[in-house]
């Protein structure tokens, strides 16, 4: 390496010794650009030795483009005196002996007092930098990337949970741009009302925990449009060097949908169950039949005998009133309509064909208000009954027609039950249509809620704790199955009206 | 082996069956009862005139097995069917193989015994039958070969010229044979002969040809 030569002025030691020490380019020119020194680590950046450069034009250490700027700002400086480098300083780029371009940030200055002026430029390498910045700008695109595309919801909040990131899924969730978010507080734009006491509950218990202690929690967050979606969040606390709070980083998944989904799957479990305890009962009734027949049976069989052998034994002798005689007769009676009880039991349980014979409206309907009649009287509510008693026999199955009948009156009576009410009524009303007989129940309790009015026939719904909600569902199947309909509508004075017609003949109109 | 007609029960269950001998028993009907279609099939003897009161539902044999098996042993006993179960295949399939009656447990005992004495009664009808049948029967038997040729042949209503013509011998023989066929069968008229020849071909039980 040869010493700095210096072929114009004589230079002051201590000045060469900086421009030996700096690390950046030194180069001085004339007003023409020609360039009149050059110090070691612009040999050393550029490739070029001194004696190489010193007298040729400083644009040949430029690329093509800034070739071109240089002489325009040279000459328009030299001209107008207006400064578009000098004491600023630019990123420019220049070209070394190798023909490699590098990033290098350019300080000018003009050296007063001589003319025409002379320049000096101090080139310091920013290669470094540049990737340095490159790698940092990439990084941060990509993390941006990652917040943008991640499907769940990435919120940061200031510690006075002020909005201070969000990604897009968290803008899509509250249907809200990320501008009106940002800044904005957290509670406010996003928590509904009834929730922000639990959200402010677990902020404050973040907090206070351990930094890098992660928490989950649920709560509802509320869109532009006012409709709420459930979010899981998990939420850290971030903490700087002191460990003081700096702010909240959450992520939160948007639940609605798969909790929905899993409330319905827990739902159809529960009617499942239900329904399935249903065909156990039918099995059961099998089976309790067969073994409740045979006791039954013999109990008959024992009293019929015993009835027999009294008469042979001439028992009246003794028993003048014809008690044991009485007595007897009743055992049998009584063990038969056990039968007949466990044979209708089957009967309902069982999905069996509808048997038509002739019977009388009125009398299925008295015989059901005679089982209702007690369960009415314990809950105060009053059964009142307007018989048409010119109704003709018609074609009916019997069972089916008085498990409708029983139905409507126990849910007219439940309903009455839970609707405090001083005068708790139900009518019963037969009367007959042209060739249609009809079955009115009403009461006049708190009738069908309107949002169930038209699912009160599904099958499952219900509003009654304990209720299958099948009753109504079944009891329109056999309606129809009768050729009939059997339809609710509002009772006048309030409370639930169900109209039951069954045609006369058991056949389609 | 008694020739009295007697009801014969078959249910399993203890109650049942001694109810129903109870019961039985109150209305004069001699009553055997067994606890299942095993014990039954050892005691039984075609013979045995009755009806059988029988359960559907047994452990071990069924009442439907049981019927099926007396079916094949030819027994003509009239069976009722109890069931506790009340299932009406059940009930068709026991009436199609013939079954008397199917009652449901429990039962009016004005029912049961309906049917029995309807049972029994007709049990005595189908075994006169047979008596008659088996009457007949050895009365045929007795009857020479020959005898037996012009039976045939009479019932076909062949003239007594013709017959001789067939058997190849004199009219006045075929008429000494078909006085001696009059005899021992019985008859006193074509027409009776006619009756027991058809009632001897309509034995289901007869697998001998006339």
């Amino acid at each position: 390496m040869s010493p700095t030569p210096d072929l114009t002025t004589p230079k002051q030691p201590e000045l060469q010794a900086l421009l030996d020490a700096t690390v950046d380019a030194v180069i001085i020119i004339d007003s023409r650009g020609i360039i009149e020194s050059f110090n070691r680590s612009g040999e050393r950046l550029l490739g070029f030795t001194a004696n190489e450069v010193i007298g040729r034009n400083v644009s040949m250490l430029m690329t093509d483009t800034d070739r071109r700027s240089h002489d325009r700002y040279m000459s328009r400086y030299m001209t107008s005196g207006v400064p578009h480098i000098i004491g600023i300083g630019r990123e420019v780029e220049a070209r070394r002996k190798d023909g490699s371009i590098f990033p290098v940030f350019l300080s000018v200055g003009q050296i007063h007092g001589a003319d025409p002026p002379r320049f000096v430029g101090l080139l310091h390498d920013i290669t470094l930098r540049r990737e340095a910045m490159r790698a940092i700008r990439h990084e941060r695109d990509r993390a941006n990337m990652y917040l943008e595309m991640a499907q769940v919801i990435l919120l940061a909040l200031s510690p006075d949970r002020r909005v201070q990131l969000i990604n897009r899924k968290g803008c899509e969730t509250l249907g809200r741009r990320e501008m009106e978010l940002l800044g904005r507080d957290w509670l406010e734009i996003a928590v509904p009302q009834d929730q922000r006491d639990t959200v402010l509950k677990e902020l404050s218990t973040i907090a206070s925990g351990q930094s890098g202690e992660e928490r989950y929690f649920e709560h509802e967050v509320l869109a532009a449009d006012g409709s709420r979606r459930l979010v899981a969040w998990r939420c850290i606390a971030l903490r700087n060097a002191r460990e003081q709070l700096t702010g909240y980083f959450a992520s939160g998944e948007d639940i609605t949908a798969s909790r929905q989904a899993a409330l319905e799957a827990q739902q159809t479990q529960q009617r499942m169950t239900q329904v399935s305890r249903l065909a156990t009962m039918g099995e059961m009734a099998a089976g309790i039949a067969h073994e409740l027949n045979q006791p039954l049976a013999a109990i008959a069989n024992y009293a019929n005998a015993a009835l027999r052998l009294a008469v042979t034994l001439e028992v009246e002798k003794l028993d003048k009133d014809g008690d044991i005689k009485l007595a007897l007769d009743q055992i049998s009676q009584q063990a038969l309509r056990a039968g007949e009880i466990i044979r209708r039991l089957r009967a309902l349980v069982q999905n069996r064909e509808t048997h038509l014979e002739p019977a009388n409206l009125n009398d299925l309907v008295a015989e059901v208000i005679g089982f209702v009649a007690g369960d009415a009287r314990l809950n105060e509510v009053k059964l009142l009954t307007t018989y048409d008693l010119a109704l003709p026999a018609a074609m009916l199955d019997r069972i089916q027609v008085q498990q409708i009948a029983l139905n409507l009156l126990r849910n007219a009576i439940e309903a009455l039950v839970e609707h405090r009410n001083a005068d708790r009524e139900v009518r019963i009303v037969t009367s007959r249509r042209d060739n249609m007989l009809q079955l009115e129940i009403a009461d006049n309790g708190p009738g069908v809620p309107s949002e169930l009015i038209n699912r009160i026939f599904d099958p499952f719904c219900t509003t009654k704790v304990t209720g299958t909600g099948l009753g109504l569902a079944i009891s329109r199947t056999i309606a129809e199955a009768h050729h009939g309909k059997l339809i609710y509508e509002r009772a006048p004075q309030g409370g639930a009206r169900f109209l039951l017609t069954l045609p006369i003949s058991g056949e389609r109109k | 082996m008694t020739r009295t007609a007697t009801v014969f029960v078959v249910d399993d269950d203890d109650a049942v069956r001694s109810s129903l001998r109870l019961l039985l028993k109150s209305v004069g009907l001699p009553t055997v009862a067994y606890a299942s279609a095993q014990e039954f099939l050892a005691a039984w003897h075609e013979e045995q005139a009755g009806c059988l009161v029988l359960d559907v539902r047994m452990p071990g044999m069924s009442g439907l097995e049981l019927q099926s098996e007396l079916n094949q042993r030819g027994a003509i006993i009239p069976v009722i069917f109890i069931s506790g179960h009340g299932d009406i295949p059940m009930a068709v399939e026991a009436i199609q193989h013939g079954a008397f009656d199917f009652l449901q447990k429990p039962f009016r005992d004005q029912d049961l015994i309906d049917r029995v004495q309807r049972a029994l009664a007709s049990d005595v009808e189908q075994r006169k039958v047979l008596l008659q049948r088996e009457t007949l029967r050895q009365r045929f038997d007795s009857l020479t070969p020959r005898e037996q040729e012009v039976l045939a042949l009479v019932t076909q209503g062949k003239a007594n010229k013709v017959m001789a013509g067939d058997l190849g011998v004199s009219q006045r023989t075929v008429e000494i044979h078909r006085a001696r066929v009059m005899e021992k069968m019985g008859a006193h008229s074509l027409a009776q002969l006619v009756r027991m020849v058809l009632e001897l071909e309509s034995d289901p039980a007869q697998d001998r040809t006339i």
